[in-house]
């Protein structure tokens, strides 16, 4: 096995297929502390990325800065490039209502608005669109059916989200991520609060959304990589370590740390 | 599959280790029981014999106790990569040896029956095959326990001579048996003690497969050079 240096090889980081974001040199900065060294990889169109390691190694940080969320506090900076349909985003020519529409965010615990249902999904949808009552109905129902939420809720639509469980609270907010109608969907630990049946409907439905969207998922399940993901990138101490298929990462890892860390063999 | 660092959860790492030394008993009795049987033949030992014989349930506990374990390492630890590879080859190498047993057991029957009607035959040939196939056989344990691939490929190639011992002896006992058909039941027997060995020496490469895969993560090419036959030769049936 090749034990070589931790240095990401170009070739392994270019997946060869249609990039619908294309990391470069991308470095990251809280303040003085450099987060992120040198990343470079691509996150292939209607595939599942995953992003895999230790607390701090730096894959959520990188999930955040693909929709900006570091413009939000003061000191925090990144260089280098992040290309999404052929524009810089890390440049402020993006605005980032249209930016955050594009590529939309689910978090790990479940972030439903106080108030209803119905609200959860129009809220957004209303901020980039002109709908009409029917349209918008339609695009509820929409959403809500395909996160497989509709049979559920149809009839409680104007009741308050916080009424839900904790797995229909975050199939809701994926509903919400996909009711603008985004390229990519970017989801931080998105089933670590919930339980084993409702993980499982979440992973059912990111395998049905990834026919039409993009997913970049930061999981510390890696059961729930293998399952999910189609290419797993590895971190490290804010480097990325390697990146490749799910299927080499888990059976025939190339780095010595990757393979130590996926058999629990990290000290 | 040796790893220099131990998993942060000491029992995996226990079991693990327990899954190892179970590969490397029931290697070693497989061993015995094939050098058992040879003697059986070479000496017409009929002590030899039935001690083949009786290892054979030894062997099939310890394949069930490597199938409980493996199993369970699968079910409770979820295991990855190299782990994965390892625990999936052993469970197959448990059963390559598991038969490898039972055909020892079975030349070392048929030896006591060849041995009734001794010096019709030679068994020169057979005896020189049986040297072979014993020491792929140990080389082949030893790159399970030592986790060598390179040994395996070695093994793995070597059946090729395995392979062209027996069809040379197929040749040799369908000599005798048109010269003088009173040695039919006793070569009838060889030729089964024979084919025995060849499919000992088969799962010998089955093993060096697995051992190369689990270690290396990459797979040894579908067809192995094979020795014996060719299409415009007449050779042995096939299974």
């Amino acid at each position: 096995m090749n034990h070589g240096p931790t240095t990401l090889a170009e070739d392994v980081a270019d997946s060869g297929e249609e990039a619908a974001l294309a990391v470069k040199d991308l470095n990251f900065y809280y303040g003085d502390h450099h987060a992120l060294h040198d990343i470079t990889m691509d996150f292939p169109a209607r595939q599942v990325t995953a992003m895999i390691g230790p607390s701090g190694c730096g894959k959520s940080t990188l999930l955040r800065i693909f929709n900006r969320m570091y413009d939000l506090y003061p000191g925090q900076r990144a260089t280098g490039e992040v290309m999404f349909d052929g524009v810089n985003i890390l440049e402020n020519t993006v605005g980032l209502d249209v930016l955050r529409a594009r590529i939309g965010m689910v978090f790990q615990k479940p972030t439903p608005f106080p108030m209803s249902i119905y609200d959860n999904i129009a809220f957004g949808v209303r901020l980039h669109e002109r709908l009409g009552r029917a349209e918008m109905d339609e695009r509820v129902q929409d959403v809500l059916t395909r996160v497989a939420l509709w049979n559920e809720v149809r009839d409680r639509l104007k009741a308050p989200a916080s009424g839900l469980s904790g797995g229909q609270q975050q199939r809701l907010c994926i509903a919400r991520s996909i009711a603008t109608r985004p390229e990519v969907i970017l989801l931080d630990e998105p089933t670590s609060a919930l339980d084993p049946i409702s993980t499982a409907r979440i992973e059912e439905l990111l395998d049905e959304l990834k026919e039409e969207f993009t997913i970049a998922i930061v999981t510390h399940n890696m059961q729930q990589a293998a399952r999910c993901a189609d290419r797993v990138a590895f971190f490290y101490m804010g480097g990325l370590i390697e990146v490749d298929t799910a299927d080499r990462i888990f059976t025939n890892p190339r780095q010595k740390q990757t393979q130590d860390y996926i058999t629990g063999r990290f000290g | 599959m040796t790893q220099e660092r131990s998993h942060i959860v000491k029992s995996y790492e226990q079991e693990l280790d327990q899954l190892r030394a179970m590969m490397a008993q029931m290697g070693q009795i497989v061993e015995e029981q094939v050098g058992l049987a040879l003697d059986a033949i070479a000496k017409h030992d009929e002590e030899a014999a039935d001690e083949a014989a009786r290892r054979d349930p030894e062997v099939d506990e310890l394949e069930r106790e490597v199938e409980g374990l493996g199993i369970r390492l699968l079910a409770l630890r979820s295991p990855m990569g190299p782990d994965l590879r390892e625990i999936v080859s052993a469970l197959k190498i448990t059963g390559d040896l598991e038969r490898m047993g039972d055909y020892a057991a079975s030349i070392a029957r048929r030896a006591m029956k060849v041995a009734s009607e001794e010096g019709k035959v030679s068994l020169s040939g057979l005896r020189s095959m049986g040297r072979l196939v014993r020491e792929n056989l140990h080389r082949t344990v030893e790159a399970v326990v030592n986790h060598d691939p390179h040994q395996a490929m070695e093994v793995w190639h070597a059946d090729r001579g395995v392979d062209e011992h027996y069809l040379t002896l197929f040749r040799e006992l369908i000599t005798y048996m048109m010269e003088d058909p009173r040695t039919i039941r006793s070569c009838t027997e060889l030729l089964f003690i024979a084919k025995n060995l060849e499919r000992i020496g088969d799962h010998a490469t089955n093993i060096a497969e697995r051992v190369f895969y689990a270690v290396t993560g990459d797979n040894l090419p579908t067809l192995r050079p094979r020795g014996g036959v060719r299409k415009s030769q007449q050779g042995p049936p096939s299974e």
